[in-house]
């Protein structure tokens, strides 16, 4: 009993990591009676506490070895917590921590004089120590625990403001596409992602007990250890079924085509809540776990596993292109950056999905998480830069807004330079180098349908390069708005928002320009340590320049630990040209403003395309239709028709005949101690006569 | 004899000391007035003592692997602390929520003192391994508790429920005695190890005596733990006596009626042959459906925990009747005794709270608690629903872990699913009762709905209890770990040595 607290070294500070943010969740309320401000630095301080947790742990990532302590949890069913710091892991949790942290800090500010702050600060952290816990456990029963806190969090956050109003709402009003309404409140979307992504869950709960059914365990380690569970599971054609089950639970929380839409009216939740959404927590955690679950499946893929790839790399294609063509459209800039991330999602799933589809796995394996690392910088900037807008605007459409640079500079350049990297604006900007490590994965990957995969990726990019300068010219160029003006006739003064909030976000900003400076030497560092993380604990090692066209064949080298990396110069020119396309386009329609955008509504061609992608391919339309309309319906007969007359037709019946076993029992108890004399004297006999029978 | 400083002396110095200094004390105080807060702090304390003790004996290491037999009278072994541990945990819980339950009502002095002198009895049973010092024991545990439950002496249900168990306590205990003559007769001793050694060679002629004692052993036992058919005393008892001693009846007398079930009836007696646990099963079924089915309809709080915990008892004897066939099953039930001392404990405090606060018993009383008396109300419900096996709470647990062994009680029992069928429909149906009550609390309004003082002690208690619950619920490794540790683990190879004999 003595060894259960034997955490050795290390590991306490990795346990820490997820059990500070819980903590304080706990604590937050009592905490909450010494005064506000008492109240929301605590809850700051446990997330920097969490974060330095992390830090610490970053010397071990680099050294490329990695901590895994385990206690006894279940014993009845051998199951075991643990926790496992790995390179992988180590790089997420502070990614995580550290970009929380800034969110926290922001939220200060942004949240200011919110009266529900208390219950704002319980679920911010109550979310960042879920999303922790499904970075740093090992083993998927626990990633599951995590999985469902960070949906209950998103749930309690998105609806935040829960008395409805209309201010928060997301969409714009009476905007309704094949009778579906286009517009939601905050508690409607809140309940929206989490119904969508407990479809999601769903699926991944069955592949967990799946798996588990066969190897009787969820650690990693145990999986990876021993794989006669992936031959049993392979032979009865269950082992793909299984992975792309577990991948439904990653659609689900990242947002992926088919279950996307709950992410675009995620938006109603306050914007620091968005940022944490996008950029370090929900979203991220499906990626994760597609990063977690890849390379055991790589590592196994002598029992064919390939479809699963391909599924994980068109699922990201399809969402990136989805997502993109719809960002084209929205004027609204939370939504904007709503669809933008999705889509780079998109780029990140298909980083990864190609990675096993190549003969070099941890190419597209780094490409994926790199892009993950820089997206979640500029997309944490971004969207508290548009907190900033919202903020001192006042609304959430950039119709309203309009030539803000001249009364927020701050907010405008580090907005500017996220934009940029998300733009992928070359050489200098994060977004770029992780951008051209995708296509160069793709291209390189020997997979036969590489070329379309990465056709899409770079379509995609040139529209992720236009909504980019869109939204920034929609923003900050151009004449003000009658709303601007508006505001201030009424006295409003526009002005910058306050240190609190413009810090984190700059931090961040600068932060993805530095990377991209070193942009090259920071790619070869990541693919240097995951390309050990890979050989040491799944055994894939690299191939050095190697291509052996479409084979699926793990070709182990003994020369495996050094790194090789090479501009690839289609993938190179690609991306650059695709920045040149779109932010060309986009400089034309709405910085210079030479053309007007209204152009297209002249064209009866173009005005259906604008309204398709308005009413985001109907996509919304066709989920209310069949998810929720159609089976309520038919719910309903089901009511009407049997429970009502026949469940309820036997109901009472079981409850008479146990009320009249009971009236039975009852009556037996006289109250008369003879009568239990009696009764005692004759179970002696009734006893005596078993014994003996 | 056992070693002077052994784990149950030094238990027994200590509460015997204190228990019988309290009376003293309070003979020798000048000023008259009750002296409830004083009393219960020195017992309160000396409880805490004890409890400290035995744990710290158990990290120390000193304490025997759980023994089936031993030379001595007792023996320093974990099944015994693990009993310990239980019961000093419900003692604690019962002595502490007096704080405020005994307030302004006579002889303080008198009722902590008797409680630890119960208690002094209830963990001598857990390390008895003769006969005799089990009924020294047994009488020691008893005769106090008999004083207790009459203590409203005003009260005539409080007499009453007292005479009840008075009456149903003198003659078990002459079962027992006539039981134990009977082992004495045919073995010619009173150590438990020896007599089964005897027994597992005795004449063919003198197993039916064998037999016989068994049967008395079970009626004797068994109506402590509350087994049908010699269940009829204890609704009357549990309601009428004082609610904290109901707890202590229901949580505290009972564990130590299955500690020595366990040391006589299945440690011992399976050298016989092994039919009549098929025996014990069938009481164990007959006991949970009928205390279910009892609850269901009741009107009275005390009354309904009194029939719950007789269903209850059924689930223990689950993993009693399998004992001689699945460690697992033993584990299982130790599991869910030290569970459900806390879960029942729980249950009878927090009725014991709404007594205090408001002078009733009944569930009418309860309707819209949740607003009245809110940590009350969620104690409460917490209990309930871990007494109803809902998961993650500890209750869950232990059912999985009897329920479990009943499944995988292997080739030599065919009945063993029956019970875990029979176990799973009992949950289902109880939580017919067990939402009730909950129901009450939250979804009705009562005529009154304002704010009552919660009596604080109770609280706190109640506040354990609930940590106790959910902590081991979600992290039950550790209390499994003890129990599993705590039964003799070579159990399962005796009976194969002895069904070989035969």
């Amino acid at each position: 009993m003595v060894e259960i607290f034997g955490f050795g070294g290390m590991a306490i500070n990795v346990w820490l990591v997820w059990i500070l943010p819980f903590v304080g969740a706990a604590i937050i309320a009592g905490v909450a009676r010494k005064g506000n401000r008492v109240r929301d630095y605590t809850a700051v301080g446990f997330a920097l506490a969490s974060a330095i947790s992390a830090a610490t742990l970053i010397p071990l990532a680099l050294a490329g070895s990695e901590i895994h302590n385990q206690v006894s949890w279940i014993s009845t069913l051998a199951l075991k917590a643990g926790i496992l710091a790995d390179p992988l892991s180590v790089i997420m949790t502070n990614l995580v921590a550290w970009i929380s942290f800034l969110i926290f800090v922001y939220s200060t500010g942004y949240m200011h004089g919110d009266r529900d702050l208390t219950r704002y600060w319980f679920f911010m952290l109550f979310f960042i120590g879920s999303m922790q816990l499904i970075v740093l456990s090992d083993n998927l029963l626990m990633v599951f625990f995590g999985w469902e806190g960070v949906g209950l969090a998103s749930y309690a956050l998105i609806g935040f403001w829960y008395q409805d109003k209309k201010k928060d709402f997301v969409g714009k009003e009476g905007h309704r596409a094949g009778g579906i309404a286009m517009w939601a409140s905050p508690t409607h979307a809140g309940m929206k992602a989490f119904l969508q992504t407990r479809a999601g869950d769903t699926m991944m709960l069955a592949g967990m007990f799946l798996i588990f059914m066969y190897s009787g365990t969820f650690g990693f380690k145990e999986l990876i250890q021993n794989q006669a569970w992936a031959t049993q599971m392979a032979h009865q054609n269950l082992l793909v079924p299984a992975a792309v089950l577990l991948f439904g639970g990653a659609i689900g929380k990242s947002a992926q085509f088919p279950l996307n839409e709950w992410l675009l009216e995620a938006m109603t939740g306050p914007t620091a809540v968005s940022a944490l959404i996008h950029a370090a927590t929900m979203v991220k955690a499906g990626v994760f776990l597609v990063a977690r679950i890849g390379p055991l499946f790589f590592a196994l893929a002598a029992f064919g596993v390939t479809q699963f790839f391909e599924v994980v790399a068109w699922v990201g294609a399809i969402t990136a292109f989805l997502l993109a063509t719809q960002a084209l459209v929205n004027p609204e800039i939370k939504k904007v950056l709503a669809y933008s991330t999705g889509s780079q999602i998109g780029y990140m799933m298909m980083g990864l999905g190609i990675a096993g589809l190549s003969t070099n796995f941890v190419d597209g394996y780094t490409a994926g998480f790199f892009h993950l690392m820089s997206h979640a910088m500029f997309k944490a900037s971004l969207f508290m830069g548009a907190g900033a807008l919202l903020h001192t605007v006042g609304s959430r459409f950039m119709t309203d807004m309009g030539g803000l640079r001249k009364y927020m500079k701050k907010t405008y350049l580090f907005m500017l330079l996220a934009s940029l990297s998300l733009a992928g604006a070359p050489l200098i900007t994060s977004g770029f180098w992780s951008k051209d490590a995708i296509f160069a994965a793709v291209l390189e990957s020997g997979y036969k349908y590489s070329w379309p995969l990465f056709g899409i990726a770079v379509v995609v990019a040139i529209m992720t390069a236009f909504y980019t300068f869109r939204m920034i010219g929609m923003a900050f160029f151009g004449k003000q708005t009658k709303h601007l003006e508006e505001m201030q006739q009424r006295g409003h003064h526009l002005h910058e928002v306050r240190a609190s909030m413009w810090i984190p976000f700059a931090i961040l900003s600068v932060a993805t320009i530095i990377i991209g400076l070193v942009g090259f030497v920071f790619e070869a560092q990541i693919h240097h340590v995951l390309g050990e993380y890979l050989s040491n604990s799944f055994g894939i090692k690299e191939i050095i320049g190697g291509n052996a066209a479409g084979s699926s064949v793990i070709h182990i080298t003994p020369e495996g630990d050094k790194t090789y990396f090479g501009l690839n110069p289609i993938a190179a020119v690609a991306s650059v040209g695709a920045f040149g396309i779109g932010a060309i386009l986009g400089f034309i329609f709405y910085i210079a403003r030479k053309v007007d955008p209204e152009i297209i509504s002249k064209n009866i061609l173009t005005r259906s395309i604008w309204k398709f992608l308005y009413s985001r391919w109907y996509l919304n339309t066709a989920l209310y239709w069949g998810g929720v309309i159609g089976p309520v319906a038919i719910y309903r007969m089901i009511w009407k028709y049997f429970e009502s007359t026949i469940v309820d037709g036997i109901n009472p019946a079981f409850q008479y005949s146990m009320t009249y076993f009971s009236k039975v029992i009852r009556s037996g108890q006289t109250g008369i101690t003879q009568t239990y004399i009696f009764v005692f004297g004759v179970g002696i006999m009734i006893i005596m006569m078993l014994l003996f029978l | 004899m056992a070693d002077l400083f052994s784990t149950p002396i030094i238990v027994t110095v200590i509460l015997g000391t204190v228990g019988l200094a309290i009376p003293v004390i309070d003979a020798l105080k000048k000023e008259r007035g009750s002296n409830n807060k004083l009393y219960s702090g020195i017992a309160f304390g000396a409880l805490v003592v004890a409890i400290g003790f035995v744990i710290f004996r158990i990290f120390s290491g000193e304490v025997m692997p759980a023994v089936a037999f031993s030379k001595g009278v007792l023996a320093d072994d974990l099944f015994g602390s693990f009993f310990a541990v239980a019961l000093l945990i419900v003692s604690i819980m019962v002595t502490a929520s007096s704080w405020n339950y005994m307030k302004g009502r006579t002889n303080p002095a008198a009722y902590y003192s008797l409680i630890l002198l119960s208690s002094i009895g209830m963990i001598l049973i857990g390390y008895s391994t003769d006969l005799v010092m089990l009924l020294i024991a047994w009488e020691l545990m008893s005769i106090p508790t008999y004083a207790l439950a009459a203590f409203s002496k005003r009260d005539p249900i409080s007499n009453e429920a007292a005479i009840k168990y008075f009456m149903f306590g003198a003659l078990s205990s002459a079962i027992l005695v006539f039981a134990i003559g009977l082992v004495y007769g045919i073995t010619g001793t009173t150590n438990i190890g020896i007599a089964i050694q005897t027994m597992a060679s005795l004449a063919k002629n003198l197993i039916p005596v064998g037999l016989l004692a068994i049967g008395l052993f079970i009626a004797g036992f068994g109506f402590k733990m509350g087994l049908v058919p010699f269940h009829m005393w204890l609704p009357d008892a549990y309601e009428g006596s004082p609610t904290t001693i109901g707890a202590l009846l229901a949580a505290g007398t009972k564990k130590a009626g299955f500690s020595a079930a366990l040391r006589v009836i299945v440690l011992g007696m399976f050298a016989l042959n092994l039919n009549w646990t098929v025996t014990l099963a069938i009481v164990a079924v007959f006991t949970m459906t009928l205390g279910n089915f009892g609850a269901l309809i009741q009107r009275s709080v005390p009354r309904i925990l009194a029939y719950s915990s007789i269903a209850q008892a059924g689930y223990i004897m689950i993993g009693i009747a399998l004992a001689p066939y699945s460690d697992q099953a033993l584990t299982g039930s130790l599991f869910h005794i030290i569970n459900h001392a806390v879960m029942k404990s729980a249950g009878f405090i927090a009725a014991a709270a709404v007594a205090t606060a408001l002078a009733s018993y009944s569930l009418e009383r309860y309707r819209g608690l949740g607003r009245r008396m809110p940590i009350t109300a969620i104690a409460f419900s917490i209990s309930l629903l871990a007494l109803a096996g809902v998961p993650p709470l500890n209750g869950f647990w232990s059912k999985l872990v009897l329920f479990g062994a009943a499944i995988n009680s292997g080739p030599m029992v065919s009945w063993g699913p029956y019970l875990a069928i029979a176990g799973v429909l009992n949950s289902a149906l109880s939580l017919g009762y067990y939402a009730w009550i909950m129901r009450k609390m939250y979804m009705e309004e009562g005529p009154d709905m304002s704010r009552v003082k919660e009596p604080k002690a109770m609280v706190a208690v109640l506040i354990f209890a609930m940590i106790f619950m959910v902590g081991f619920g979600i992290w039950h490794a550790p209390i499994l770990d003890f129990a599993s540790k705590a039964i003799p683990h070579n159990l399962t190879s005796i009976v194969h040595v002895v069904s070989n004999i035969r």
